[in-house]
């Protein structure tokens, strides 16, 4: 079998413009794919709902952009109240753009010092918290943010018309902090000029997952007849009932990636049965020596098989190294979307085309096998 | 070592049957070189075909070392041909891609046999045929006498008994036509292979123990001591 495939292997290695553009081919598609692949899986981490999840997001009722959202601050100390609230942060939200766009930026105005408090899993990873602490411009870019602008601690930097002092950079378990830059509220507040006072959300962390449901409804409940009545969900359900441009959007991607699988599919068979065509008398010169029909069609499957792994290598490579370097975001009402890979995606992406290879040589390996020795060696 | 009884080969072609080989019987006895001469469509190339295990008889019995071959299966047909028998083209057939050495490995691939032992048979076999200098050269690099001679170690790797060789020398020049016949007739003498090969050349056929003529399907002999059973 060894020996077989080192043949196989002899026979691609030294037909090289056809395996080049074979390669290329399947490495164009599954780019395509892996792209896909990784924008849906950045899509269920953040729209998922998981039994580890326990946070509330608290926004004004009928309003889904956080321009319109606006919900008084003081709605905090009565949220902290309510049975099983563990913690609760006014988050004032100002962002560049409210449609779907792949250049979103967004700041979250939070009070000092709840941040930590709110949010234990924040690891600063570049300045320190004295800074954030000192200044009342200073930022806390999420790590994507900071790498995505090439942003350090130290720097300065201006968007939407407010600016702010980098204090640090922090790194989160949960992809969207990785995305924003945390600023005071009250810095923020005044920088939008939309008054001290006014915040465009609550976030708030329940006691345990199962409290979700009944914390929401005692919050929704409480602010029901109020001049700003609220509409409370999980974090996740938030994200996909409001981000709703930007999931019909990666929805679409779906079909893409059909389209590149549905490619290679198709590229690898079209190459193998030409390369079967052009070798029949080959082939049944192997059939004379001795060669049953099992080790022909090995070796059609194998070559399948090697261009498909090399496509996969190339296309998943590239497309994992790519969308890491560019550190893509993209937002849609102010909730943003970290566009990135994961090795087991680019894994999949190179398994897939080791399949879809062996898979698209079946008919040219029968092809193979089926004419009879005298006739191919006439041919 | 080949026994023929009355074998016969027919097929269609569109409304027609055509019938290359009737009723032909025939005995090479082990060791022998025998040439088969005749023109073209007389069928010799049909009965090398079936001697060599690639086609199969419509009728008749082909007793090759005391086993029928013509009620052997597809599959039994394949690991017979692996076993005994090694098929010498006109046109060598050789692989493009792969070196003079790794085209006579190829017959040894789908054998048990490790690296190694598939090294030395390689190598003695190309040096038997005077190429070891040139294993590592594609066909593309040698002459068409060199190619031939590949195509011959290719056959002898993996020491079947029967050689079968289809013009071995119709597309090769006066000297490396010689040089090719020298080869098969040492072959046959020193190392006890049957050879069947057809030719047109009645030089080539003189290279031979004996030489055979078909016409239309039926054998005449131009060998006074022939034996037709």
């Amino acid at each position: 079998m060894t020996a077989l495939l080192s043949l196989a292997f002899k026979q691609l290695v030294r037909h090289r413009l056809r395996t080049l553009l074979t390669v290329l081919g399947v490495g164009s598609g599954m780019f395509l794919f892996t792209s896909v692949e990784t924008l849906q899986q950045s899509l269920a981490s953040v729209t998922e709902e998981t039994a580890a999840d326990t946070t509330l997001v608290v926004y004004r009722e009928n309003r889904f952009c956080p321009m319109t959202s606006q919900l008084p601050e003081h709605y905090a100390d009565e949220i902290r109240g309510i049975d099983n609230v563990r913690e609760v942060i006014p988050i004032k939200i100002v962002v560049n753009n409210c449609g779907a766009s792949l250049d979103v930026i967004t700041f979250r105005g939070v009070p000092s010092g709840l941040l930590t408090k709110f949010a234990p899993e924040i690891e600063i990873v570049e300045g320190g918290s004295a800074e954030w602490e000192k200044r009342t411009d200073a930022a806390l870019l999420g790590e994507q943010f900071a790498k995505h602008r090439g942003l350090k601690s130290g720097d300065k930097f201006d968007a939407v018309g407010i600016t702010v002092y980098v204090a640090g950079i922090i790194r989160s378990p949960f992809p969207q902090d990785n995305n924003v830059a945390y600023v005071h509220l009250d810095f923020l507040q005044q920088a939008s000029k939309s008054g001290l006072g006014i915040v465009t959300q609550f976030n708030v962390r329940v006691e345990k997952s199962s409290d979700l449901k009944q914390v929401a409804e005692a919050i929704d409940s409480r602010f029901k007849s109020d001049q700003q009545p609220t509409n409370t969900r999980p974090e996740k359900a938030f994200f996909a009932e409001t981000a709703g441009q930007l999931i019909e959007l990666i929805g679409f991607t779906r079909w893409l990636g059909l389209g590149a699988v549905i490619a290679v599919v198709a590229l690898v068979a079209n190459s193998i049965l030409l390369m079967v065509r052009s070798r029949v008398k080959e082939n049944a010169v192997l059939r004379t020596l001795g060669y049953p029909g099992k080790a022909i069609m090995f070796l059609v499957l194998s070559e399948g098989g090697m261009l498909g792994l090399a496509g996969g290598i190339v296309g998943a490579g590239l497309a994992w190294g790519f969308l890491r370097w560019q550190s893509f975001t993209m937002g849609s009402e102010g909730h943003t979307l970290a566009v990135l890979p994961e090795i087991s995606t680019a894994l999949l992406a190179i398994a897939g085309a080791l399949i879809l290879g062996i898979v698209a040589s079946v008919h040219p390996a029968f092809v193979a096998i089926r004419q009879p020795i005298v006739k191919s060696l006439r041919s | 070592m080949i026994s023929c009884k009355a074998i016969t080969k027919s097929y269609t072609k569109g409304a027609n049957t055509v019938t290359p080989l009737e009723n032909l019987s025939l005995k090479v006895p082990r060791g022998e070189f025998l040439a088969l001469m005749g023109p073209s469509g007389s069928g010799k190339t049909t009965l090398l075909n079936l001697i060599s295990g690639i086609d199969t008889p419509t009728s008749g019995s082909l007793e090759i070392d005391g086993e029928d071959i013509a009620r052997f299966s597809r599959k039994q047909l394949t690991s017979w041909r692996a076993r005994k028998v090694g098929y010498i083209f006109q046109l060598y057939h050789l692989i493009p891609v792969l070196t003079a050495f790794e085209n006579v490995e190829l017959p040894l691939l789908i054998t048990s046999l490790s690296r190694a032992e598939r090294r030395k048979k390689a190598e003695e076999a190309l040096d038997l045929v005077g190429l070891s200098g040139r294993s590592d050269h594609t066909p593309g690099e040698l002459s068409g006498g060199q190619e031939q001679r590949v195509a011959i170690a290719r056959a002898l790797v993996a020491d079947p008994a029967l050689l079968v060789a289809d013009e071995p020398t119709g597309d090769l020049d006066r000297e490396s036509a010689t040089h090719i016949l020298g080869l098969l007739r040492s072959l046959s003498r020193e190392h006890g292979k049957t050879i069947v090969m057809v030719t047109h050349d009645a030089r080539a056929a003189a290279a031979a123990d004996r030489a055979l003529h078909l016409e239309k399907g039926k054998l005449l002999t131009t060998d006074p001591n022939l034996t037709v059973a």
